[in-house]
Protein backbone atom coordinates (compact mmCIF):
# COMPACT_ATOMS: atom_id res chain seq x y z
CA UNK A 1 0.00 0.00 0.00
CA UNK A 2 1.24 3.34 -0.80
CA UNK A 3 1.95 5.62 2.23
CA UNK A 4 -0.68 7.36 3.02
CA UNK A 5 -0.71 11.35 2.57
CA UNK A 6 0.54 14.26 4.11
CA UNK A 7 -1.45 16.83 5.46
CA UNK A 8 -0.46 20.43 6.48
CA UNK A 9 -2.96 22.31 9.19
CA UNK A 10 -2.82 26.17 9.96
CA UNK A 11 -4.72 26.67 13.14
CA UNK A 12 -4.61 24.51 16.26
CA UNK A 13 -8.24 26.08 16.99
CA UNK A 14 -11.32 23.97 17.38
CA UNK A 15 -11.44 23.21 13.58
CA UNK A 16 -7.91 22.73 12.88
CA UNK A 17 -7.42 20.10 16.33
CA UNK A 18 -10.61 18.09 14.84
CA UNK A 19 -9.52 17.71 11.38
CA UNK A 20 -5.74 17.25 12.68
CA UNK A 21 -6.07 14.75 15.12
CA UNK A 22 -9.04 12.83 13.09
CA UNK A 23 -6.43 12.31 10.04
CA UNK A 24 -3.86 11.24 12.58
CA UNK A 25 -5.47 8.52 13.91
CA UNK A 26 -6.12 6.97 10.79
CA UNK A 27 -2.53 7.20 9.54
CA UNK A 28 -1.94 10.05 8.04
CA UNK A 29 1.18 12.85 8.36
CA UNK A 30 -0.22 15.56 10.04
CA UNK A 31 1.67 18.73 11.05
CA UNK A 32 -0.18 21.62 12.43
CA UNK A 33 1.44 25.17 12.28
CA UNK A 34 -0.26 27.30 15.47
CA UNK A 35 0.89 30.90 16.64
CA UNK A 36 0.10 30.60 20.07
CA UNK A 37 1.06 28.01 22.73
CA UNK A 38 -2.01 27.69 24.19
CA UNK A 39 -5.72 27.11 22.58
CA UNK A 40 -8.30 29.21 24.49
CA UNK A 41 -11.90 27.48 24.42
CA UNK A 42 -13.51 31.02 23.35
CA UNK A 43 -16.71 30.94 24.81
CA UNK A 44 -14.75 30.96 28.45
CA UNK A 45 -14.37 35.06 27.63
CA UNK A 46 -17.96 35.56 28.64
CA UNK A 47 -17.29 33.84 31.73
CA UNK A 48 -14.41 35.50 32.69
CA UNK A 49 -15.08 38.69 31.40
CA UNK A 50 -19.22 38.73 33.02
CA UNK A 51 -18.65 36.76 36.03
CA UNK A 52 -14.89 36.98 36.86
CA UNK A 53 -13.64 33.20 36.02
CA UNK A 54 -10.35 32.16 36.27
CA UNK A 55 -9.20 32.55 32.88
CA UNK A 56 -6.83 29.39 33.38
CA UNK A 57 -9.70 27.50 33.26
CA UNK A 58 -10.28 27.55 29.60
CA UNK A 59 -7.05 27.08 28.11
CA UNK A 60 -4.76 24.30 27.32
CA UNK A 61 -1.49 24.00 26.05
CA UNK A 62 -1.80 22.78 22.33
CA UNK A 63 0.84 20.45 23.09
CA UNK A 64 -1.39 18.45 25.06
CA UNK A 65 -4.34 19.05 22.63
CA UNK A 66 -2.44 17.03 19.30
CA UNK A 67 -2.39 13.52 19.51
CA UNK A 68 1.03 11.72 19.63
CA UNK A 69 2.80 11.80 16.09
CA UNK A 70 1.51 15.01 15.20
CA UNK A 71 4.16 17.61 14.48
CA UNK A 72 3.66 20.87 16.13
CA UNK A 73 5.26 23.91 14.31
CA UNK A 74 4.80 27.01 16.41
CA UNK A 75 4.70 30.30 13.86
CA UNK A 76 3.15 33.23 12.11
CA UNK A 77 1.80 31.77 9.18
CA UNK A 78 1.63 35.19 6.65
CA UNK A 79 1.34 33.78 3.33
CA UNK A 80 -0.26 30.87 1.23
CA UNK A 81 0.38 30.04 -2.26
CA UNK A 82 -2.04 27.80 -3.54
CA UNK A 83 -0.75 27.22 -7.01
CA UNK A 84 2.78 26.15 -6.04
CA UNK A 85 1.31 24.44 -2.68
CA UNK A 86 3.91 26.77 -0.33
CA UNK A 87 2.77 28.60 2.58
CA UNK A 88 5.29 30.66 4.32
CA UNK A 89 5.64 31.67 8.23
CA UNK A 90 7.21 35.31 9.62
CA UNK A 91 10.07 33.88 10.40
CA UNK A 92 11.08 33.08 6.87
CA UNK A 93 10.36 29.03 7.18
CA UNK A 94 8.55 27.56 3.99
CA UNK A 95 6.13 24.29 4.15
CA UNK A 96 5.15 22.98 1.23
CA UNK A 97 2.04 19.89 1.49
CA UNK A 98 -0.07 17.43 -0.54
CA UNK A 99 -3.48 18.67 1.53
CA UNK A 100 -3.93 21.44 3.27
CA UNK A 101 -6.60 22.51 5.71
CA UNK A 102 -6.98 26.39 6.41
CA UNK A 103 -8.30 26.75 9.92
CA UNK A 104 -7.17 30.27 11.44
CA UNK A 105 -10.74 31.53 12.19
CA UNK A 106 -11.01 34.99 12.05
CA UNK A 107 -9.02 37.68 12.57
CA UNK A 108 -10.37 41.23 13.87
CA UNK A 109 -10.13 44.55 12.22
CA UNK A 110 -10.32 47.17 14.85
CA UNK A 111 -9.75 50.22 12.72
CA UNK A 112 -13.16 49.48 10.45
CA UNK A 113 -14.74 51.53 12.84
CA UNK A 114 -12.45 54.99 14.64
CA UNK A 115 -12.20 54.77 18.30
CA UNK A 116 -12.79 50.89 18.77
CA UNK A 117 -9.13 50.34 19.11
CA UNK A 118 -9.44 52.86 21.60
CA UNK A 119 -11.87 51.68 23.54
CA UNK A 120 -10.76 48.37 23.96
CA UNK A 121 -7.39 49.32 25.55
CA UNK A 122 -9.19 50.86 27.60
CA UNK A 123 -12.11 48.55 28.87
CA UNK A 124 -11.25 45.13 26.76
CA UNK A 125 -13.78 42.63 25.24
CA UNK A 126 -14.88 39.06 24.89
CA UNK A 127 -13.62 38.57 22.19
CA UNK A 128 -9.98 38.87 20.94
CA UNK A 129 -8.43 37.01 24.39
CA UNK A 130 -8.16 36.35 27.81
CA UNK A 131 -6.44 39.09 29.00
CA UNK A 132 -8.88 41.78 27.19
CA UNK A 133 -11.86 39.76 28.55
CA UNK A 134 -9.77 39.98 32.01
CA UNK A 135 -9.98 43.54 31.43
CA UNK A 136 -13.38 43.85 30.86
CA UNK A 137 -13.96 41.78 34.11
CA UNK A 138 -12.03 44.94 35.96
CA UNK A 139 -13.99 47.50 34.58
CA UNK A 140 -17.16 46.01 34.99
CA UNK A 141 -17.23 44.49 38.26
CA UNK A 142 -15.63 47.96 39.16
CA UNK A 143 -19.11 49.85 38.31
CA UNK A 144 -21.51 50.85 41.25
CA UNK A 145 -23.99 52.98 38.84
CA UNK A 146 -24.08 53.86 35.51
CA UNK A 147 -24.71 52.06 31.92
CA UNK A 148 -23.13 49.04 30.58
CA UNK A 149 -23.28 48.89 26.63
CA UNK A 150 -22.93 45.53 24.67
CA UNK A 151 -22.43 46.37 21.03
CA UNK A 152 -21.29 45.51 18.04
CA UNK A 153 -19.93 46.66 14.93
CA UNK A 154 -20.99 44.59 12.06
CA UNK A 155 -23.65 41.91 11.72
CA UNK A 156 -21.81 39.30 10.95
CA UNK A 157 -19.82 38.54 14.15
CA UNK A 158 -19.34 34.77 15.12
CA UNK A 159 -21.62 32.87 17.46
CA UNK A 160 -25.28 35.18 16.74
CA UNK A 161 -25.92 35.06 20.82
CA UNK A 162 -22.23 35.52 22.41
CA UNK A 163 -23.21 39.59 23.11
CA UNK A 164 -27.41 38.14 24.47
CA UNK A 165 -25.13 35.58 26.83
CA UNK A 166 -22.61 38.50 27.58
CA UNK A 167 -26.02 41.00 28.61
CA UNK A 168 -27.28 37.82 30.59
CA UNK A 169 -24.80 37.06 32.53
CA UNK A 170 -23.79 40.69 33.54
CA UNK A 171 -27.31 41.47 34.74
CA UNK A 172 -26.64 37.88 37.00
CA UNK A 173 -23.71 39.69 38.53
CA UNK A 174 -24.95 42.75 38.88
CA UNK A 175 -28.39 41.21 40.92
CA UNK A 176 -26.25 39.08 42.57
CA UNK A 177 -24.53 42.23 43.87
CA UNK A 178 -28.04 43.78 44.67
CA UNK A 179 -26.73 46.61 41.98
CA UNK A 180 -28.60 45.71 38.82
CA UNK A 181 -30.80 49.17 38.24
CA UNK A 182 -28.36 50.80 39.76
CA UNK A 183 -25.99 49.54 36.94
CA UNK A 184 -28.44 49.43 33.88
CA UNK A 185 -27.22 46.58 31.10
CA UNK A 186 -27.58 47.44 27.30
CA UNK A 187 -27.67 45.24 24.93
CA UNK A 188 -27.73 47.31 21.21
CA UNK A 189 -28.11 44.77 18.29
CA UNK A 190 -26.91 45.03 14.54
CA UNK A 191 -30.40 43.79 13.90
CA UNK A 192 -34.30 44.09 12.95
CA UNK A 193 -35.40 42.29 15.98
CA UNK A 194 -33.56 41.34 19.49
CA UNK A 195 -32.12 38.66 17.86
CA UNK A 196 -30.66 38.07 14.38
CA UNK A 197 -33.49 35.48 13.34
CA UNK A 198 -37.16 36.41 14.21
CA UNK A 199 -37.96 32.98 15.69
CA UNK A 200 -35.27 33.25 18.39
CA UNK A 201 -36.11 36.87 18.85
CA UNK A 202 -39.89 36.20 20.06
CA UNK A 203 -38.47 33.82 22.54
CA UNK A 204 -35.79 35.48 23.91
CA UNK A 205 -36.79 38.95 24.18
CA UNK A 206 -39.31 38.39 27.16
CA UNK A 207 -36.36 36.86 28.76
CA UNK A 208 -34.32 39.85 28.18
CA UNK A 209 -37.37 42.41 29.48
CA UNK A 210 -37.37 39.92 32.82
CA UNK A 211 -33.55 39.61 33.11
CA UNK A 212 -33.99 43.68 33.28
CA UNK A 213 -31.84 44.04 30.26
CA UNK A 214 -32.51 47.00 27.82
CA UNK A 215 -32.56 46.14 24.08
CA UNK A 216 -31.71 48.42 21.77
CA UNK A 217 -32.45 47.36 17.74
CA UNK A 218 -30.60 48.19 14.55
CA UNK A 219 -27.63 49.90 16.12
CA UNK A 220 -24.60 49.07 14.40
CA UNK A 221 -21.14 50.80 15.66
CA UNK A 222 -20.29 53.50 13.07
CA UNK A 223 -17.33 55.33 15.46
CA UNK A 224 -16.83 55.59 18.92
CA UNK A 225 -15.79 58.94 20.86
CA UNK A 226 -13.84 57.16 23.90
CA UNK A 227 -13.58 60.80 25.76
CA UNK A 228 -17.39 61.53 25.44
CA UNK A 229 -18.44 57.79 26.38
CA UNK A 230 -20.30 57.90 23.53
CA UNK A 231 -21.63 55.31 20.62
CA UNK A 232 -22.77 56.16 17.32
CA UNK A 233 -24.43 53.92 15.07
CA UNK A 234 -24.53 53.43 11.16
CA UNK A 235 -28.59 53.75 11.72
CA UNK A 236 -28.47 57.27 12.82
CA UNK A 237 -28.46 56.90 16.88
CA UNK A 238 -26.26 57.18 19.66
CA UNK A 239 -25.79 55.69 23.10
CA UNK A 240 -23.92 57.09 25.93
CA UNK A 241 -22.01 54.83 28.24
CA UNK A 242 -19.50 54.28 31.55
CA UNK A 243 -18.39 51.10 30.52
CA UNK A 244 -18.91 49.92 26.69
CA UNK A 245 -17.89 46.94 24.88
CA UNK A 246 -17.96 46.79 20.88
CA UNK A 247 -17.45 43.21 18.57
CA UNK A 248 -15.36 44.57 16.30
CA UNK A 249 -15.53 43.84 12.31
CA UNK A 250 -14.28 40.20 11.55
CA UNK A 251 -12.78 39.65 8.21
CA UNK A 252 -9.97 36.91 7.07
CA UNK A 253 -7.23 35.40 8.81
CA UNK A 254 -4.32 36.36 6.02
CA UNK A 255 -2.99 39.25 4.11
CA UNK A 256 -1.49 37.72 1.31
CA UNK A 257 -2.93 34.43 -0.51
CA UNK A 258 -2.78 33.80 -3.72
CA UNK A 259 -4.50 33.72 -5.84
CA UNK A 260 -6.62 36.59 -4.60
CA UNK A 261 -9.42 35.04 -6.19
CA UNK A 262 -9.39 32.50 -3.66
CA UNK A 263 -10.81 34.83 -0.69
CA UNK A 264 -13.62 37.27 -1.02
CA UNK A 265 -13.81 40.81 -0.22
CA UNK A 266 -13.64 40.81 3.36
CA UNK A 267 -10.62 38.06 2.97
CA UNK A 268 -12.59 35.24 3.85
CA UNK A 269 -11.81 31.64 2.02
CA UNK A 270 -14.02 31.38 -0.74
CA UNK A 271 -15.19 27.49 -0.08
CA UNK A 272 -17.73 24.83 -1.93
CA UNK A 273 -20.09 25.43 1.04
CA UNK A 274 -20.55 21.21 0.90
CA UNK A 275 -17.68 20.05 0.69
CA UNK A 276 -15.46 23.03 1.98
CA UNK A 277 -13.34 22.80 -0.92
CA UNK A 278 -10.77 25.97 -2.03
CA UNK A 279 -12.60 27.10 -4.95
CA UNK A 280 -10.36 25.73 -7.74
CA UNK A 281 -8.26 23.42 -6.05
CA UNK A 282 -8.44 19.91 -4.77
CA UNK A 283 -5.97 19.38 -2.45
CA UNK A 284 -6.83 22.36 -0.24
CA UNK A 285 -10.07 23.11 2.18
CA UNK A 286 -10.60 25.82 4.64
CA UNK A 287 -12.62 24.98 7.36
CA UNK A 288 -14.35 26.98 10.45
CA UNK A 289 -14.52 31.06 10.67
CA UNK A 290 -12.02 31.61 8.03
CA UNK A 291 -14.36 30.72 5.19
CA UNK A 292 -17.13 31.93 3.58
CA UNK A 293 -20.07 29.72 3.92
CA UNK A 294 -23.11 30.91 4.66
CA UNK A 295 -23.71 30.00 8.10
CA UNK A 296 -23.19 30.87 11.40
CA UNK A 297 -19.85 31.15 12.76
CA UNK A 298 -19.72 28.68 15.41
CA UNK A 299 -17.67 26.13 17.74
CA UNK A 300 -19.76 23.63 16.31
CA UNK A 301 -19.40 24.69 12.66
CA UNK A 302 -15.89 24.72 13.21
CA UNK A 303 -16.16 20.83 14.81
CA UNK A 304 -18.40 19.31 12.23
CA UNK A 305 -16.44 21.08 9.30
CA UNK A 306 -12.92 19.57 10.70
CA UNK A 307 -14.69 16.50 10.33
CA UNK A 308 -16.29 16.54 6.94
CA UNK A 309 -12.79 17.70 5.89
CA UNK A 310 -10.95 14.63 7.65
CA UNK A 311 -13.13 12.07 5.46
CA UNK A 312 -13.16 13.67 2.48
CA UNK A 313 -9.15 13.75 2.65
CA UNK A 314 -9.80 9.65 3.64
CA UNK A 315 -11.94 8.91 0.46
CA UNK A 316 -15.30 9.58 1.73
CA UNK A 317 -18.08 11.26 0.29
CA UNK A 318 -19.00 13.31 3.48
CA UNK A 319 -21.04 16.34 3.05
CA UNK A 320 -20.88 19.99 5.40
CA UNK A 321 -24.68 20.54 5.94
CA UNK A 322 -24.23 24.10 7.41
CA UNK A 323 -25.16 22.91 10.83
CA UNK A 324 -25.56 25.63 13.82
CA UNK A 325 -26.11 24.76 17.65
CA UNK A 326 -25.28 27.88 19.44
CA UNK A 327 -26.42 27.87 23.17
CA UNK A 328 -28.53 30.73 24.52
CA UNK A 329 -27.87 30.49 28.03
CA UNK A 330 -29.77 32.45 30.61
CA UNK A 331 -29.87 32.37 34.53
CA UNK A 332 -30.23 28.20 34.73
CA UNK A 333 -31.77 27.68 31.41
CA UNK A 334 -30.27 27.33 28.07
CA UNK A 335 -31.30 26.64 24.55
CA UNK A 336 -29.65 26.24 21.20
CA UNK A 337 -30.17 28.00 18.30
CA UNK A 338 -30.56 25.06 15.84
CA UNK A 339 -30.17 25.52 11.88
CA UNK A 340 -28.70 24.35 8.82
CA UNK A 341 -28.51 25.62 4.52
CA UNK A 342 -31.87 24.47 3.96
CA UNK A 343 -33.82 25.52 7.44
CA UNK A 344 -33.41 28.63 9.58
CA UNK A 345 -33.40 28.37 12.98
CA UNK A 346 -36.28 26.25 14.95
CA UNK A 347 -38.20 27.69 17.80
CA UNK A 348 -37.02 25.96 20.24
CA UNK A 349 -37.81 26.58 23.88
CA UNK A 350 -35.52 27.46 27.24
CA UNK A 351 -35.38 24.53 29.55
CA UNK A 352 -32.82 23.46 32.84
CA UNK A 353 -32.36 20.65 30.57
CA UNK A 354 -30.47 22.07 28.08
CA UNK A 355 -28.30 24.40 30.20
CA UNK A 356 -27.32 20.70 31.66
CA UNK A 357 -26.80 19.51 28.16
CA UNK A 358 -24.35 22.80 27.60
CA UNK A 359 -22.47 22.16 30.72
CA UNK A 360 -21.84 18.48 29.29
CA UNK A 361 -20.80 19.89 26.29
CA UNK A 362 -18.61 22.03 27.96
CA UNK A 363 -16.86 19.31 29.52
CA UNK A 364 -16.45 17.35 26.52
CA UNK A 365 -14.88 20.11 24.86
CA UNK A 366 -11.19 19.32 25.54
CA UNK A 367 -11.56 15.30 25.11
CA UNK A 368 -13.54 15.57 21.60
CA UNK A 369 -10.29 17.98 20.31
CA UNK A 370 -7.63 15.75 21.13
CA UNK A 371 -9.72 12.35 20.15
CA UNK A 372 -12.59 13.11 17.74
CA UNK A 373 -12.47 9.85 16.49
CA UNK A 374 -13.90 8.49 19.90
CA UNK A 375 -16.04 11.05 20.49
CA UNK A 376 -17.46 11.75 17.05
CA UNK A 377 -20.11 8.73 17.21
CA UNK A 378 -21.54 10.70 20.29
CA UNK A 379 -22.19 14.18 18.57
CA UNK A 380 -23.22 12.29 15.44
CA UNK A 381 -26.24 10.80 17.22
CA UNK A 382 -26.93 14.28 18.98
CA UNK A 383 -27.29 15.56 15.40
CA UNK A 384 -29.15 13.20 13.64
CA UNK A 385 -31.83 13.55 16.15
CA UNK A 386 -31.69 17.49 16.59
CA UNK A 387 -31.56 17.92 12.79
CA UNK A 388 -34.00 21.29 11.76
CA UNK A 389 -35.91 19.38 9.62
CA UNK A 390 -37.14 17.11 12.06
CA UNK A 391 -37.49 20.12 15.28
CA UNK A 392 -39.04 22.58 12.40
CA UNK A 393 -42.21 19.93 13.07
CA UNK A 394 -41.80 18.75 16.70
CA UNK A 395 -40.32 21.61 18.50
CA UNK A 396 -37.63 20.95 21.64
CA UNK B 1 -21.03 61.21 -7.86
CA UNK B 2 -23.78 59.25 -7.01
CA UNK B 3 -23.77 55.46 -7.52
CA UNK B 4 -26.37 52.56 -7.97
CA UNK B 5 -25.17 49.56 -5.60
CA UNK B 6 -27.10 46.12 -6.19
CA UNK B 7 -27.31 43.60 -3.17
CA UNK B 8 -28.63 40.45 -4.01
CA UNK B 9 -29.80 38.34 -0.97
CA UNK B 10 -31.83 35.93 -3.09
CA UNK B 11 -31.93 33.01 -1.42
CA UNK B 12 -30.47 34.00 1.36
CA UNK B 13 -32.42 33.25 4.99
CA UNK B 14 -33.44 36.20 7.08
CA UNK B 15 -31.01 37.94 8.40
CA UNK B 16 -28.89 37.77 5.42
CA UNK B 17 -30.67 40.57 3.52
CA UNK B 18 -30.49 42.95 5.99
CA UNK B 19 -26.50 42.22 7.41
CA UNK B 20 -26.21 42.82 3.26
CA UNK B 21 -27.71 45.80 3.05
CA UNK B 22 -25.92 47.21 6.44
CA UNK B 23 -22.98 46.19 4.99
CA UNK B 24 -23.57 48.19 1.69
CA UNK B 25 -25.15 51.31 4.07
CA UNK B 26 -21.57 51.62 5.48
CA UNK B 27 -20.26 51.90 2.09
CA UNK B 28 -22.64 53.86 0.26
CA UNK B 29 -22.50 57.66 0.20
CA UNK B 30 -25.04 60.32 0.16
CA UNK B 31 -27.39 60.63 -2.37
CA UNK B 32 -26.45 56.68 -3.61
CA UNK B 33 -29.26 54.01 -4.91
CA UNK B 34 -29.51 50.66 -2.66
CA UNK B 35 -31.02 48.22 -4.51
CA UNK B 36 -31.71 45.12 -2.81
CA UNK B 37 -33.23 41.62 -4.20
CA UNK B 38 -34.43 39.21 -1.62
CA UNK B 39 -36.16 36.17 -1.73
CA UNK B 40 -36.71 35.65 2.53
CA UNK B 41 -40.58 36.63 3.12
CA UNK B 42 -39.40 38.50 6.65
CA UNK B 43 -37.24 40.96 4.37
CA UNK B 44 -40.61 43.19 3.52
CA UNK B 45 -41.43 44.11 7.03
CA UNK B 46 -37.71 44.55 8.01
CA UNK B 47 -37.18 46.73 5.37
CA UNK B 48 -39.63 49.42 6.06
CA UNK B 49 -38.79 49.12 9.81
CA UNK B 50 -34.56 49.71 8.85
CA UNK B 51 -35.95 53.23 6.67
CA UNK B 52 -38.03 54.21 9.18
CA UNK B 53 -35.43 54.01 11.72
CA UNK B 54 -32.29 54.93 9.50
CA UNK B 55 -34.65 57.76 7.85
CA UNK B 56 -33.57 56.77 4.56
CA UNK B 57 -36.41 57.25 1.60
CA UNK B 58 -37.74 53.80 0.41
CA UNK B 59 -38.42 54.77 -3.66
CA UNK B 60 -39.87 50.82 -4.02
CA UNK B 61 -40.95 48.20 -3.11
CA UNK B 62 -42.31 45.23 -4.95
CA UNK B 63 -42.62 41.57 -4.92
CA UNK B 64 -42.58 40.10 -8.73
CA UNK B 65 -42.38 36.46 -8.92
CA UNK B 66 -41.31 35.38 -5.19
CA UNK B 67 -38.80 37.99 -5.35
CA UNK B 68 -38.83 41.11 -3.06
CA UNK B 69 -37.04 44.64 -4.60
CA UNK B 70 -36.36 47.34 -2.51
CA UNK B 71 -35.06 50.66 -3.74
CA UNK B 72 -33.57 52.59 -1.27
CA UNK B 73 -31.86 56.34 -2.03
CA UNK B 74 -29.05 57.33 0.88
CA UNK B 75 -30.42 60.59 2.17
CA UNK B 76 -29.69 60.26 6.28
CA UNK B 77 -26.12 60.10 5.70
CA UNK B 78 -24.25 63.21 6.09
C1 LIG C 1 -17.40 35.16 23.17
C2 LIG C 1 -17.55 33.99 22.25
C3 LIG C 1 -18.47 33.01 22.56
C4 LIG C 1 -18.64 31.93 21.71
N1 LIG C 1 -19.55 30.98 22.07
C5 LIG C 1 -19.71 29.90 21.28
C6 LIG C 1 -20.61 28.87 21.66
O1 LIG C 1 -21.23 28.90 22.70
N2 LIG C 1 -20.78 27.82 20.81
C7 LIG C 1 -20.10 27.74 19.64
O2 LIG C 1 -20.28 26.76 18.91
N3 LIG C 1 -19.22 28.70 19.27
C8 LIG C 1 -19.02 29.76 20.06
N4 LIG C 1 -18.11 30.74 19.69
C9 LIG C 1 -17.44 30.66 18.39
C10 LIG C 1 -16.27 29.70 18.36
O3 LIG C 1 -15.40 29.95 19.42
C11 LIG C 1 -15.55 29.82 17.04
O4 LIG C 1 -16.48 29.79 16.01
C12 LIG C 1 -14.54 28.69 16.86
O5 LIG C 1 -13.50 28.83 17.78
C13 LIG C 1 -14.01 28.66 15.44
O6 LIG C 1 -13.01 27.69 15.31
P1 LIG C 1 -11.88 27.82 14.22
O7 LIG C 1 -11.07 26.59 14.35
O8 LIG C 1 -12.47 28.15 12.92
O9 LIG C 1 -11.05 29.11 14.63
P2 LIG C 1 -10.29 29.43 16.00
O10 LIG C 1 -10.79 28.58 17.10
O11 LIG C 1 -10.32 30.89 16.15
O12 LIG C 1 -8.80 28.94 15.72
C14 LIG C 1 -7.91 29.60 14.87
C15 LIG C 1 -6.50 29.24 15.33
O13 LIG C 1 -5.57 29.71 14.37
C16 LIG C 1 -4.52 30.37 15.03
N5 LIG C 1 -4.00 31.39 14.12
C17 LIG C 1 -4.65 32.47 13.64
N6 LIG C 1 -3.88 33.15 12.77
C18 LIG C 1 -2.70 32.48 12.72
C19 LIG C 1 -1.52 32.66 11.96
N7 LIG C 1 -1.37 33.69 11.11
N8 LIG C 1 -0.52 31.77 12.11
C20 LIG C 1 -0.63 30.71 12.96
N9 LIG C 1 -1.75 30.49 13.68
C21 LIG C 1 -2.77 31.36 13.57
C22 LIG C 1 -5.14 30.97 16.28
O14 LIG C 1 -4.19 31.22 17.28
C23 LIG C 1 -6.13 29.88 16.66
O15 LIG C 1 -5.57 28.92 17.52
C24 LIG C 1 -17.88 31.84 20.53
C25 LIG C 1 -16.94 32.81 20.22
C26 LIG C 1 -16.76 33.88 21.08
C27 LIG C 1 -15.74 34.93 20.74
Amino acid sequence: MAQKKQVLVLGAGAGGLIAGNYLAANGYRVTIVEKNDYHLFQPGMLWIAFRGHDPERYMRRVTELVKPGVELVKGVVTEINLAERLVKLSDGREFSYEYLVVALGAAYDYDAVSGNRELLEKYGDFFSGAEHARRLWQAFSSMKEGTLVIAAADPGYKCPPAPHKAAFLAAETLRERGLLGKVKVVLAVPFVHEYSSENIARIVAPKLREAGIEVKTMFTVESIDVEKKKLYSLEGEELGFDVATVIPVHRGPLDKVEPETAVDEDGFFKVDKHTLRIEGYDDAYAVGDCNNTPTSKTGVTAHLGGEVVAERIMGYNAVFTGRTNCPLITDGEALFVISDYEHPPVPVRFSKFKRLLEDMFIAMYWPSLRDPEKWSPLFRAYFEATQPKILAKLGW
Amino acid sequence: MAEKIVVDARNMACPGPITKLTKAYRKAKPGDIIEVLATDPGFKPDVQAWVQRTGNELLELKEENGVIKAVIKVTAKK
